[in-house]
């Protein structure tokens, strides 16, 4: 059975938004962090288009709007001023190197698919294919933040999380009523710029943003 | 006809036994038990083919012998042909190698008598087991073959680390005798007397629940022999120190037991199961695989290396009887067909390259005294024929076209990317893990022979021992021949050799016969022609270029001429065997890229000058890579033992009135106990 | 009898354009980088050049050293006429399919690793274990993007591949097939020695991995040697280009569509070069410890292929 041009581009959009998470996993320096979730969320933002566009939602284009306004430019731009301050850091040493956090996101991926197969094969939207690979986007989220040592990572990790939440939502429900949408956006703003100042007052106690150095608290 | 060969193979066999008991040392004897040993083998090499070529199994019997457990019943179907014709193959050129390299213990540093008797009677309890009929026969000759192994592996009893391997080796060997005691039992419901062909109709009407605790008894018994992860710590410790020509057959044949015992009681008594079965061998072949061969890579005894590789090796067959069995629970019978008969051909190739292999370490070690890889080099030009064979072996363990292990791991890819036709898709998913998997363990193999090959045998020595090697004996040649030989057969005809193993798995449970559905003219073809291989005309293709090329250069008038000079290395002056690259630097990238994995640990101590800390006196490190079954495994279970052994000893206080006490007590004890309860 | 030589012709067709194909990867690359660079033809005289010097051989070597150059030649030349270049399906598709392909490339790699060894020098041994190490990791990856690949295409045979994908040109816009293209690409840059995991104009020896095996090597076996690492090159693009976008492969042997083949050939050769070009001026070289976690990368991707052409059938 053919695959509908409203399937294909909507899996095509899951699958480049997982790409994107997985380079969290891969690269070292925070610039290129920042990169993915911009590059993501941008990828979210033309999903929601082309949601509204095929789901004939226009609702969807207001929400694609404030998404970018948000997480591509907004969130984006504090989260460089950050990463200018700490510039020297680097995620030189993570709890679970390199390539067996890759290999285990491909194992994430899998039990994705096998969570989501229940629903994939209910479902009768058209966007369900990409389902699972939203779901796998929000265990990569999740794993980020749980293996990598820099607080400027696990931000990064939450907001990938969060946007993979926002995808699972989009393609299993053709998004969320306009309301909700607004404030889990409002939430999110909220928690980011909680973040920061957190992240800021690690920087100031100890010279580092390593989340490791707060069991010195300890002592 | 089959039962005169069958007495020629006891008489064969006797012969070789008696011959070392009265011959002892001196040449005679050792020619006398190697002939013994290849007459043997022959004859059971002979019953095989004609047993598979008729098709019908044979049996004999002799009900008088050890009545009381139903007598000794032999009974050889296709399957247990299969294997006589492994232990066949394995033993005759290796017996002819150990009749030159047992020359060494004439010095009395083994005893030969021992090694020719224990020899013979291992050939002839192996042969036993596979053509065992009844649960009596097959366990008692599992036993022998456990108990003469033993005496084997000990042959050079005064090295320090010899007793130790045995002990551990018999001690793993009895557990797994334990096992299939109590696998049999419950299968056959407490009869002793019991023959496969009652149990296999018996098994029919057993409940599920049981037939589950079977099947993992079974993989755990047979598993202790075969050598999967984490049950295979004797075989680093055993095959090392064995003589090499009995590591040979360890390793290529007695190993394969397991996996004869795995089929014959998990495909043929039960006549296979639920997927999840399948689904538990494939997983454990594909971990052994892996963990196999990456402490293979860090192992710098050559031997040790080795033995680490038939782990790989028995995961890989692993992986292709899994699938087989995935398949067959599936209904798939043909890819269930392809899966077994990829993990049946990949024994017989890894018999006669293992074989081969540990019969040219044998040859270095023999020549150089040592297996340590880092004192070696420069045997190619010392020992070439070794070199040469060695190198055939080592293209063949790596699976490289057009030799017996890229046609047998083809057949067990080619199985498991038929994976897709499972109708369920959790079960699928794990054979595309199990091939990515299995083409991992091939690299690191390409990887690990490479160092082994390289560091062992080309450059320039490395210590004075490696200086004054001289090749082998002309018998040692001979036998490593004879296993190149069938290396290159077995690669280049596998046409010839797959249409036979499916006759072997004829019938077996559930599986039809149909001889010529993997292969076609010259090629090798999966079902419904997904993947087709012609390995012959591979290989003549490669030789005819390989001759083409220095034709065509003569053609176009290049350049011939070839001079002798330093070596270059960047415009070194000199060039010393310091300067070469030692077998931990080889490995150094891969054991960084799994650090995780193996968790090495270091020590890193500096001396400095007394007067100033700028200066530094001496610097000491060391690294040790400790598997870690080892650390989380074995060590907590021999603490337990040692710890209640140590409790148990509290009962022993010296004291004669205490001794007495206790028997008294026993005594009391018992009589009481038989009176009151009828 | 006229479709073997066919066969044959291909392979030689494939070893003739090689060294053009290396020399256009490294004009475009010295344009990029605003030098002139040489005529993408060079590479044909440094072979010529090469092919007339005399061999000198290290005193160390043995035969290994010297036979190695024959068996790597060979078997990269064996693979280049199994491998549709323009012309497919090929008669030869039942003797290898990808499997033996990737296989025969690995004894090619095999027995390179060996004689870097042979020499007895720090650079070879170095050169070999990296180099071993390298393919050791790539080999999941080049499995299961096969395995990818022949799921959607219902064969491992090449010819095979590319009769069904003509058959069904939308396979080729599929997760499954663009992944496994994604993955296959970073691999063809592992095995081949590009940019970012190995500088094939370095001349630093600490960086080199092909180059750190080849050092010993000189006159006619260097020739054959860099030759065969030409091919290499072309083989893979061949693979990259013809199995996942087969239109302009000839399906007839008439005269005329076997020259359009050609040309088509040529210009999809252009274009991954060109695309080669671009990338290896972009990025650096990778360390040696970070070259597994691009490999680790395109394992996921391949599996990520695998999975979505399994689990959406």
């Amino acid at each position: 059975m053919a695959p509908s041009l409203f399937s294909q581009l909507s899996t095509l959009g899951a699958c480049l938004a997982l790409l994107y998470g997985l380079l969290l996993l891969w690269r070292r320096n925070l610039g290129s962090y920042v990169d993915a979730f911009q590059g993501q969320s941008v990828v979210l933002a033309v999903l929601f288009g082309v949601v509204g566009y095929f789901g004939h939602d226009p609702e969807l284009y207001f929400v694609a709007t404030v998404f970018v306004a948000l997480k591509v430019f907004l969130m984006p731009y504090y989260l460089r001023r950050m990463q200018d301050r700490f510039a020297v850091e680097r995620e030189r040493d993570p709890y679970l190197n390199v390539p067996a956090s890759l290999i285990l996101a491909g194992l994430l991926v899998i039990l994705a698919y096998a969570v989501m197969r229940p629903v994939v094969t209910i479902s009768s939207l058209p966007t369900r294919s990409g389902l699972p690979l939203a779901l796998a986007l929000v265990f990569i989220g999740l794993l980020v933040i749980l293996t990598r040592k820099k607080a400027f990572t696990q931000v990064v990790g939450f907001l990938i999380l969060e946007n993979g939440i926002t995808l699972l939502a989009l393609l299993g429900t053709y998004g969320i009523p306009l309301i909700v949408e607004l404030g889990v956006f409002l939430d999110a703003l909220m928690g980011f710029l909680v973040m920061q100042i957190f992240i800021y007052q690690l920087h100031g106690t100890f010279e580092s943003i390593d989340v490791d150095q707060l069991n010195q608290l300890r002592h | 006809m089959i039962d005169t060969l069958f007495i020629g193979m006891i008489l064969a066999y006797g012969f070789g036994a008696s011959a070392a008991l009265v011959f002892g040392r001196g040449s005679i004897g050792r020619w006398l038990v190697a002939v013994g040993s290849v007459l043997g083998a022959g004859a059971g090499l002979a019953i095989g083919i004609a047993v598979i070529a008729a098709g019908t199994p044979v049996e004999a019997s002799i009900p008088g012998l050890f009545s009381f457990a139903g007598g000794l019943l032999v009974r050889l179907d296709s399957l247990g042909a299969f294997f006589l014709i492994l232990i066949g193959l394995g033993a005759i050129p290796t017996a002819l190698y150990g009749a030159s390299y047992s020359k060494t213990y004439e010095d009395g540093r083994g005893s030969l008598r021992q090694l020719g008797l224990m020899l013979n009677l291992f050939l002839f309890s192996m042969s036993l087991v596979v053509m065992a009929g009844n649960i009596f026969t097959f366990l008692f000759a599992w036993e022998c073959m456990s108990l003469t192994s033993y005496f084997l592996v000990i042959t050079e009893a005064n090295e320090p680390e010899t007793l130790g391997a045995g002990s551990w080796y018999l001690a793993m060997a009895h557990i797994s005798l334990v096992f299939l005691t109590i696998l049999f039992l419950l299968l056959s419901g407490g009869d002793w007397s019991a023959s496969f062909n009652s149990l296999r109709s018996g098994a029919a009407v057993l409940s599920s629940p049981l037939r589950n605790v079977l099947f993992v008894l079974a993989l755990i018994g047979f598993g202790l022999k075969a050598g999967i992860v984490p049950l295979h710590v004797w075989l680093p410790l055993a095959h090392p120190v064995a003589p090499s020509h009995v590591s040979a057959l360890m390793s290529g044949v007695l190993i394969k037991m397991g996996i004869y015992g795995l089929l014959r009681v998990v495909l043929d008594l039960l006549g296979g199961g639920p997927a999840w079965w399948g689904g538990v061998v494939l997983g454990v072949g594909s971990v052994s695989a892996v963990l196999g061969v990456l402490y293979a890579l860090m192992e710098h005894d050559l031997k040790r290396l080795l033995a680490f590789h038939s782990v790989e090796n028995i995961g890989i067959i692993l992986i292709g009887i899994g699938a087989g069995l995935i398949f067959r629970s599936y209904g798939l019978i043909t890819l269930a067909l392809l899966g077994f008969i990829g993990g049946l051909y990949h024994t017989l190739n890894h018999a006669v390259f293992k074989g081969l292999l540990f019969l040219g370490a044998g040859s270095v070690l023999h020549a150089t005294h040592t297996r340590n890889v880092e004192k070696m080099g420069g045997l190619i030009k010392s020992m070439p024929w070794t070199a040469f064979f060695f190198l055939i072996g080592a293209a063949a363990i790596s699976a490289l076209p057009p030799l017996n292990g890229f046609v047998s791991e083809w057949l067990v890819f080619q199985a498991l990317l038929g994976g897709f036709q499972i109708p369920k898709p959790e079960m699928a998913i794990i054979m595309p893990l199990a091939v990515g998997m299995l083409a991992l363990t091939s690299g690191l193999a390409a990887a690990c022979f490479v160092k082994a090959f390289g560091i062992t045998f080309l450059a320039i020595p490395r210590s004075p021992e490696a200086e004054q090697a001289h090749e082998s004996s002309w018998s040692m040649r001979l036998g490593m021949g004879m296993f190149a030989v069938l290396c290159v057969a077995l690669g280049v005809l596998p046409f010839a050799v797959v249409p036979q193993l499916s006759r072997v798995m004829t019938g077996l449970g559930g599986l039809p016969a149909s001889p010529a559905a993997f292969s076609f003219n010259l090629t090798l073809q999966s079902p419904a022609a997904f993947g087709q291989m012609s390995p012959p005309i591979i290989a003549l293709g490669l030789v005819v270029i390989l001759g083409l090329i220095p034709v065509g250069m003569r053609i176009f008038r290049i350049n011939q001429k070839r001079r002798v000079s330093a070596t270059w290395a960047c415009g070194q002056i000199s060039q010393t065997p310091r300067m070469e690259y030692t077998a931990t630097a080889f490995a150094e990238p891969l054991r960084r890229v799994f650090a995780q994995l193996f968790r090495p640990t270091k020590e890193l101590s500096i001396d400095f000058h007394p007067d100033s800390k700028y200066f530094v006196q001496s610097i000491e490190y060391r690294s040790e890579i400790l598997p870690w079954f080892e650390r989380f495994l074995y060590r907590p279970l021999l603490e337990m033992f040692h710890f209640s052994a140590r409790q148990v000893r509290r009962l022993q206080s010296g004291s004669l009135h205490l001794y007495l006490l206790y028997t008294s007590l026993a005594l009391v004890l018992l009589l009481v106990v038989a009176r009151w309860i009828k | 009898m006229m479709s073997f030589l066919l066969e044959i012709g291909q392979g030689l067709l494939a070893l003739a354009l090689a060294p053009g194909l290396v020399g256009f990867v490294r004009w475009i690359k010295a344009r990029l980088q605003a030098r002139r660079g040489a005529v993408p033809w060079q590479p044909y005289f440094e072979l010529a050049k090469l092919f007339g010097k005399d061999v000198v051989i290290s005193s160390n070597a043995s035969w290994l050293f010297r036979a190695a150059p024959y068996i790597i030649f060979g078997s990269t030349l064996a693979v280049a006429c199994l491998v549709p270049t323009i012309f497919a399906p090929l008669p030869g598709d039942g003797v290898g399919d990808l499997l033996a392909v990737v296989y025969l490339l690995l004894l090619g790699t095999f027995f390179l690793a060996l004689a870097g060894l042979d020499p007895g020098t720090a650079f070879g041994g170095m050169g070999s274990s990296r180099e071993m190490t390298i393919a050791a990791i790539a080999e999941p990856t080049i499995a299961l993007a096969i395995f990818g690949l022949a799921l959607g295409a219902g064969s491992t045979n090449l010819g095979r591949i590319v009769t069904n994908t003509l058959a069904n040109p939308i396979l080729a816009l599929s997760p499954g097939y663009l992944l496994a293209f994604a993955a296959l690409f970073i691999v063809t840059l592992a095995e081949t020695g590009r940019l970012p995991v190995d500088n094939p104009s370095t001349h630093l020896e600490l960086t080199m991995i092909h180059e750190a095996m080849i050092l010993e090597y000189s006159g006619r076996y260097l020739a054959l040697i860099e030759w065969a690492a030409g091919l290499k090159l072309l083989i893979f693009f061949s693979l990259l280009a013809n199995l996942f976008v087969p239109q302009g492969l000839a399906t007839t042997l008439t005269p005329t569509s076997l020259l359009m083949a050609g040309f088509i050939f040529i210009g999809k050769l252009a274009f991954l070069g060109v695309v080669t070009a671009v990338l290896e001026t972009r990025v650096a070289k990778l360390r040696l410890f970070r070259v597994p976690e691009l490999l680790s990368v395109s394992f996921v991707l391949a599996l990520l292929s695998v999975i979505s052409s399994f689990l959406l059938r």
